[in-house]
């Protein structure tokens, strides 16, 4: 099920709260773990064996760990237990059918094991527990990836208030808002390109700027979401995007957007094979093996092993000698990196290496296209307003318009009034787009 | 205070919001059929075991969820005015609106489809008449967006290309063009069709070239209800309703219709169908693959072949009066090789007549 669907907004969601808070406190995990079985059950019947077999999976090995904890016996079971996991994610990354979500619950599960392990944390004693921290229905889809240590204590006491039931619900709908009146209206643009005879140079990069923004709005919107909907259920999830298209470099960049895959790569991966106290050699090979396992966490496909090596190319280079540059201009730090973002979504695009070439090729004008086509200044004229406001969107301004807004106390009376006229006004018109429209995958249900 | 007095609204209004939003949702009575999209609605799907764990009861759930949500056509109303007011697209789904005409993009020029079209009325050429003494006569109907689009600022196909094109591939028959004898109040503003009342002259050229001449006068009758085109539903915009007009004299009251495929003698016009879901489906009862109109007070024995799609349906009557038959034949919905079966090719006139829509969508035709 999916977050933007009349089922899950008119139907799964209001009878989950309503059972959720009607229930006393010993009941609301059960029933939050059975709500997500179903909630995962519905667009997947039969791949929810495959999530229930690695909860199983990693709760005996969380406890056995921790039972021969000290000894090589709790390495050895850590080796095997994540041999599985990883077992199942590159078979189903390779398989033709992706169980959704597999990519960010498998993550869960490891950051769980390896926790355990390093005696960040005590292994869960209590199945359902470890079911809810694994597939909780507001973040199982698309993250962000939630390290266990970080909830540990949410799944055994969280408060629940009208404070945070306000905040969330806030948050929910303006994720809801991004995917449904941006990312899928800029989708759309990105499918009439897709399809269109009519291409031209400036095209591919109207499709490279308007993809950019979708797969953004798309991820950070349900993002959004997730971090809504656990508030409202007493969870504090972690914030995944923060602004990342203001970034100066690609540094910033990644340190702004899908934070919690980041700090998994960093926590799990980069500082276990030593991170940047090591040889200048070895710190280049613990760069690369970062960012292969990035693209690779995305699909197994040329294109993403490519994303990921560009982004460790742009890395190093910025680490040993761009970054002193780019500091000294701050448009022109700006244009790099919004440049490198655009050519790297273009790479992600790509779904085999001669779309790769193609879209490339005809950014650069490869492929003797002309400059503009009759069609690209026709949806440039037609989609411009929804481009600005998402150029605009991807900018902390209207955050920090609303906060000035309600620095007096006119200003606070004001928003008081306007912003549930506001939420109202957007369900409504999410339920309209919704209604009237088919168009509606989550490009991150993918990973 | 006011952070708290505003929490306390915002989860008020929202809880109240969901709870009527969805309460309405699951107490609607479903509906079966729409009238402004012109199409049945999905029911609630059938339960069972099976369909749950392939998932078809899921998908086909989301689908009834969205077709029976309680005011579908006003938040249908709402997405049209947001996308064009506040986002100012040019088009929604494709559909524009343009000097008070709703119409449809047309774009781009699907030169393989042109070919298709051509290789289609070859195959029936070479299989029916190519040894006939039949004169062939081939003529394109351009759609609206021949008169709207360029003007407008909007993507159009390259007209001139898409006839020559068809023209050059299709050198047997005799073209008729019937261009300067159109215009885009020829045209309903809410539906993709021609009006008959408007279409005498068109008829008049085509036969004038075919070297027959229509005689009668006719009396302009309007339907009462108003006609909401399928651009209306399309639209989902408060468009103002266009009337729909039929032409009549004694000799088309006379004429008798026999449907192949429902084996039904009727009428030209048919009421039963004006007063439907598509009330443009009252000229000789819509979309069908064969029929005939056989025309008692004809003072000719000549006969008319005519290939054509839903545009010949109200130009067919204006030209009874010119044969004492007409066949019409639809190859989207009756494959070529068929037709021997119920037509014999033996010297009638034949006119291959499609609109600029379809022969760039011949991927329609059989």
């Amino acid at each position: 099920m999916v977050f933007s669907s009349i089922p899950f907004l008119y139907y799964f969601l209001p009878v989950a709260l309503v059972l959720y808070f009607a229930a006393p406190k010993q009941f609301k995990n059960m029933i939050l773990f059975l709500a997500s079985l179903f909630f995962y059950a519905w667009g997947e019947p039969l791949n929810v064996i495959w999530m229930l077999l690695s909860i199983l999976v990693g709760f005996c090995s969380g406890w056995m760990i921790e039972q021969h904890m000290g000894n090589g016996q709790a390495k050895l079971l850590l080796v095997l237990s994540i041999v599985i996991h990883v077992g199942f994610l590159v078979y189903f990354k390779c398989a033709t059918v992706l169980p959704i979500g597999i990519s960010f619950y498998t993550f869960q599960i490891l950051s769980y094991e390896i926790d355990v392990y390093q005696g960040r944390v005590p292994a869960q004693r209590n199945l359902i527990r470890l079911g809810v921290y694994v597939a909780m229905f507001p973040q199982l889809i698309a993250g962000p990836i939630v390290r266990y240590a970080d909830i540990d204590r949410a799944l055994s006491e969280r408060t629940h208030s009208v404070e945070n039931f306000a905040l969330g619900i806030r948050w929910f709908v303006i994720g809801l808002s991004k995917k449904i009146l941006l990312a899928n209206v800029l989708g759309r643009l990105c499918d009439i390109f897709l399809t269109s005879d009519d291409k031209s140079v400036l095209y591919y990069w109207l499709f490279g700027i308007a993809y950019s923004l979708q797969i953004y709005f798309d991820f950070s919107g349900y993002s959004d979401m997730t971090i809504g909907l656990g508030r409202i259920l007493g969870f504090h999830l972690p914030e995944n995007f923060n602004y990342p298209y203001i970034a100066r470099s690609v540094t910033e960049f990644w340190r702004r957007w899908h934070i919690s895959l980041g700090f998994w790569l960093r926590d799990y991966v980069y500082i276990p094979l030593g991170g940047n106290r090591v040889s200048k050699k070895r710190w280049v090979f613990n760069i690369f093996v970062v960012w292969i396992l990035t693209g690779l966490w995305h699909g197994v496909a040329w294109n993403f092993i490519i994303w990921g090596l560009l982004f460790a190319v742009l890395l190093m280079l910025e680490k040993r000698w761009l970054l002193k540059y780019l500091e000294k201009s701050r448009i022109l730090s700006h244009c790099y990196v919004l440049l490198s973002i655009i050519v790297s979504f273009v790479i992600f695009y790509g779904t085999n290496m001669s779309d790769l070439r193609n879209c490339l090729g005809g950014m650069i004008g490869l492929n003797r296209l002309p400059l503009i086509s009759k069609e690209f200044l026709y949806y440039l004229r037609s989609y411009g307003v929804i481009l600005l406001i998402g150029m605009i969107g991807t900018t902390p301004l209207i955050k920090i318009l609303t906060g000035r807004l309600a620095q007096n106390s006119f200003g606070k009376r004001a928003v008081t009034i306007l912003e549930p006229i506001v939420l109202i006004g957007l369900m409504l018109l999410n339920t309209a787009y919704l209604v009237d429209s088919s168009f509606n995958p989550f490009l991150y249900f993918r990973f | 205070m006011w952070t708290r007095t505003k929490n306390r609204v915002v989860a008020g209004v929202m809880i109240l919001f969901f709870l009527t939003m969805s309460l309405c949702t699951w107490l609607k009575k479903p509906d079966a059929f729409s009238g402004s999209e012109r199409r049945v609605l999905a029911q609630f799907p059938k339960l069972s075991a099976e369909r749950i764990a392939t998932g078809k009861f899921m998908e086909e759930f989301e689908s009834y969820s969205l077709d029976q949500f309680p005011m579908r056509d006003t938040l249908r109303s709402l997405k049209a005015f947001f996308t064009f007011s506040v986002f100012r697209q040019r088009d929604n789904e494709g559909i524009y609106l343009a000097e008070d005409y709703a119409c449809k993009l047309e774009y781009p020029l699907q030169e393989a489809a042109l070919d298709r079209a051509a290789e289609r009325f070859t195959y029936v050429y070479e299989k029916y008449l190519e040894d006939t003494d039949s004169k062939v006569y081939f003529s394109i109907i351009p759609d609206k967006n021949f008169f709207l689009a360029e003007r407008n600022g909007y993507p159009a196909i390259d007209y001139e290309l898409l006839i020559n094109r068809m023209k050059s591939k299709t050198d047997f028959m005799t073209y008729i063009d019937i261009t300067d004898v159109l215009s885009l109040q020829d045209y309903y503003r809410t539906d993709t069709h021609w009006r008959q009342e408007r279409i005498l002259p068109v008829a008049e050229k085509l036969a004038a070239q075919m070297g027959t001449e229509l005689t009668g006068d006719y009396v302009v009758k309007t339907l009462e209800q108003p006609f909401y085109g399928v651009y209306y539903g399309q639209a989902a915009l408060p468009i103002s309703p266009d009337e729909l007009c039929y032409l009549t004299n004694e000799t088309l009251e006379s004429c008798v219709v026999y449907d192949y495929q429902n084996e039904k003698t009727g009428i030209v016009y048919d009421w039963e169908k004006a007063y439907g879901s598509d009330p443009y489906e009252m000229f000789l009862s819509g979309p069908l693959p064969l029929l005939t109109i056989e025309n008692p007070n004809a003072d000719t024995d000549r006969e008319l072949i005519l290939f054509r799609d839903s545009f010949g349906s109200s130009i067919a009557p204006l030209l009874v009066s010119g044969y004492a038959k007409i066949t019409l034949v639809d190859i989207r919905y009756l494959h070529p090789d068929l037709l021997e079966r119920y037509v014999e090719f033996d010297g009638q006139d034949v006119l291959f007549l499609y609109s600029t829509l379809v022969l760039n969508h011949s991927e329609t035709m059989k």
